[in-house]
């Protein structure tokens, strides 16, 4: 034992500036530094590792970047802004914008948006810009077409609310439909998983109780050089979920590293590439450096439940080596798994790192203040009263036995006024529907019993469900009518297309 | 191999391939079809080679249906791939799998066209030709 506590001090940034100066820095990558601590331990490697490089590459929503597009003759105050026709934010000077990684095109959809104009900006392409404004005394223009490049621009800088997520939850879809989610294709009955994040390449795991990354940490970002500008939104370290808010010169940066990317029925982003070297300045620090997939933990969550991102089921725990090894064992099945974020270029990054390290042309800086350890993630509570299934729907509710013939249906169809016919056994329980279009055939075909005709997949509803919900999945499953049920699958109502809209002409409830 | 079978209006309803698979006992699988009426457009993995292959093309083209050899199901532009590995999962064929460099390895032998790969990646890398 070398009688030293695991945080007392081993070495400081200083020192290690000085040694990248004399060109004897031990830098390892992240993937290194976990097979030297294998063979070694912990405290060897320590002592002989300077600096751990890590690395991850993946779609970050959370980026964009600040324009200036300097004044034209005459000059014009832009009130609205577009790139390739995606919208920029105009919310500040004339001649600022933001450009948001997911801003659609507004003539090309889900195909092009904010995070290709990123990446066609840093690959130097031609830009189509177009703006408008009201014309004022200082500013007379009114319109203006024109193209630019990233060199015409006075700055272009990549500014990031939230980068780096620490990990990130997995999903999978336990429906009986494919998903077109954020986390990629999901196919039905749990048919894969997939997972986002670099795990032991990731920069905030590799210095997990945030020791040396702050404000004023210089990093790799986009292929250029960045630096953490504070905690990210949504920063929620007491889980291991930190995030990052980053920014970096756009025109030193390389597209390699800077990807537009479209998930389809999902929207548009910006694969982002950040990467921090880890200066080992205590044991603490390069037992984090030193932590594997194994040890870091995530859920799988259901996307099939369409409810806010941390109530959503988990159906497992697992490490982010389970998920890299390309199947999870969900409900004794093997089920594939497979990454969003590429392990291969976050390798490349935390290689990169090094290089420059090595080549001494990159050197760390002592952060000014540290990351927040703790932090509150709230929700966002729906104070405004919102129309729910009970508000709407019928609370008189007629049904029919299996047995019962068609005939006897038809005539409760029209006696009563209605186009669902819910079918219920002796404990009053739902165990099918018929609607006024299934006793038209029935007859047509000469079918006597409901039992023959009935839909036994019941599609259903529950109470205390928004009406925005509800609605969807009736358009999902292209239907007009849901049974309201309880927890004992019990009728307790029942909402049609007809509820809805009569409701809704008298506008929604205040 | 795989094949396009392409079938004129006159032998559409004919039920050419099901007899040549009786004939020649080559289990032959119909990943794509397009059929309407006047004209049919199948896409058949065959499970064959050399002189088997060659007298399955022969009896199709005799039958009337034009036959053209898919060179390439899938298209991975490698230099757009960030090698993310979101294609993977999805395949219902295990056509895609990482190599031990964590870069893509496409196996054109399990692949059944599905498309499901080419929505799925996010950089739209993979095209069908």
């Amino acid at each position: 034992m070398s009688g030293k506590c695991e945080g007392e001090e081993i070495r400081a940034i200083e020192e290690i500036n000085e040694r990248i100066k004399r060109g004897d820095a031990a830098v390892l990558t992240a993937e290194e530094m976990i097979k030297l601590a294998e063979s070694s331990g912990i405290e060897v490697a320590a002592k002989e590792v300077d600096v751990v490089t890590s690395g991850t590459f993946g779609a970050m929503c959370s980026s964009g970047v600040f324009l200036n597009f300097g004044h034209a003759d005459p000059p014009i105050k832009m009130t609205k802004c577009w790139l390739n026709d995606v919208p920029v934010y105009k919310g500040m000077a004339a001649v600022d914008g933001y450009l948001g990684a997911t801003a659609l095109s507004e003539t090309r959809g889900f195909d092009y948006g904010g995070g290709h104009v990123i990446e066609d900006l840093v690959s130097e392409k031609e830009i189509d810009l177009r703006a408008e404004s009201y014309g004022t005394d200082c500013y007379p223009r009114v319109d203006i077409e024109t193209t630019i490049a990233i060199d015409d621009l006075n700055q272009a800088i990549l500014v990031n609310p939230r980068n780096c997520y620490q990990a990130y939850d997995a999903a999978t879809n336990s429906t009986d439909r494919v998903l077109y989610t954020y986390m990629g294709t999901l196919l039905p009955n749990y048919g894969n998983v997939t997972f986002s994040g670099a795990g032991q390449l990731n920069p905030l795991c590799k210095d997990r109780n945030y020791d040396t990354i702050g404000i004023g940490t210089r990093i790799f970002l986009g292929g250029g050089i960045g630096y953490v500008i504070g905690e990210g939104t949504q920063h929620s370290p007491q889980g291991g979920f930190g995030t990052l808010m980053v920014r970096g010169d756009l025109k030193k940066m390389n597209s390699r590293y800077l990807r537009g990317a479209s998930f389809y029925r999902y929207g548009v982003t910006l694969y982002v590439g950040v990467g921090i070297p880890i200066p080992i300045i205590n044991e603490r620090v390069a037992a984090s450096a030193a932590s594997r997939d194994e040890n870091i933990l995530v859920n799988i969550r259901d996307y099939g439940v369409p409810v806010r991102p941390d109530r959503r089921p988990v159906v497992k725990r697992v490490s982010y080596a389970e998920l890299r090894s390309g199947k999870v064992l969900i409900n004794e099945k093997d089920v594939p798994s497979s990454s969003l974020s590429s392990y291969q270029i976050a390798t490349e990054i935390a290689e990169v790192i090094k290089k420059w390290i090595l080549e001494g042309t990159f050197f760390l800086t002592k952060s000014v203040e540290p990351l927040p350890r703790q932090r509150e993630f709230k929700p966002l509570l729906v104070r405004k009263r919102e129309l729910l299934v009970l508000d709407v729907m019928k609370r008189i509710v007629f049904t029919a036995s299996p047995s019962d013939n068609v005939e006897a249906a038809a005539k409760k169809i029209i006696e009563k006024g209605i186009d669902h016919l819910p079918i219920v056994d002796e404990e009053s329980k739902l165990i099918g529907i018929v609607t006024s279009w299934d006793v038209a055939k029935a007859i047509a075909k000469e079918k006597r019993r409901l039992n023959e005709i009935m839909t036994r997949r019941v599609i259903t509803a529950k109470v205390d469900e928004s009406i925005d919900v509800v609605v969807r999945r009736m358009s999902q499953h292209n239907i007009s009518g849901v049974p309201v049920v309880d927890e004992t699958n019990h009728i307790v109502g029942i909402l049609t297309t007809d509820d809805i809209s009569r409701k809704l002409v008298g506008g929604r409830p205040k | 191999m795989k094949l396009k079978l392409i079938y004129s209006p006159d032998v559409v309803e004919k039920p050419i391939l099901a007899e040549i698979i009786l004939k020649t006992g080559v289990p032959m699988n119909i990943l794509e079809a397009k059929v309407n009426a006047q004209k049919g457009e199948l896409v058949v993995s065959v499970p064959a080679s050399g002189k088997q292959l060659e007298d399955i093309i022969d009896m199709l083209e005799k039958a009337g249906v034009k036959t053209r050899i898919f060179a390439k199901i899938l298209e991975i532009d490698m230099g757009r791939c960030t090698s993310c590995g979101a294609c993977i999962s999805p395949c219902p064929t295990r056509a895609l799998m990482f190599k031990p460099d964590w870069t893509i390895e496409f196996n054109e032998e399990r692949c059944v066209a599905c498309r499901v790969c080419v929505n799925a990646c996010p950089v739209r890398a993979i095209t069908v030709p």
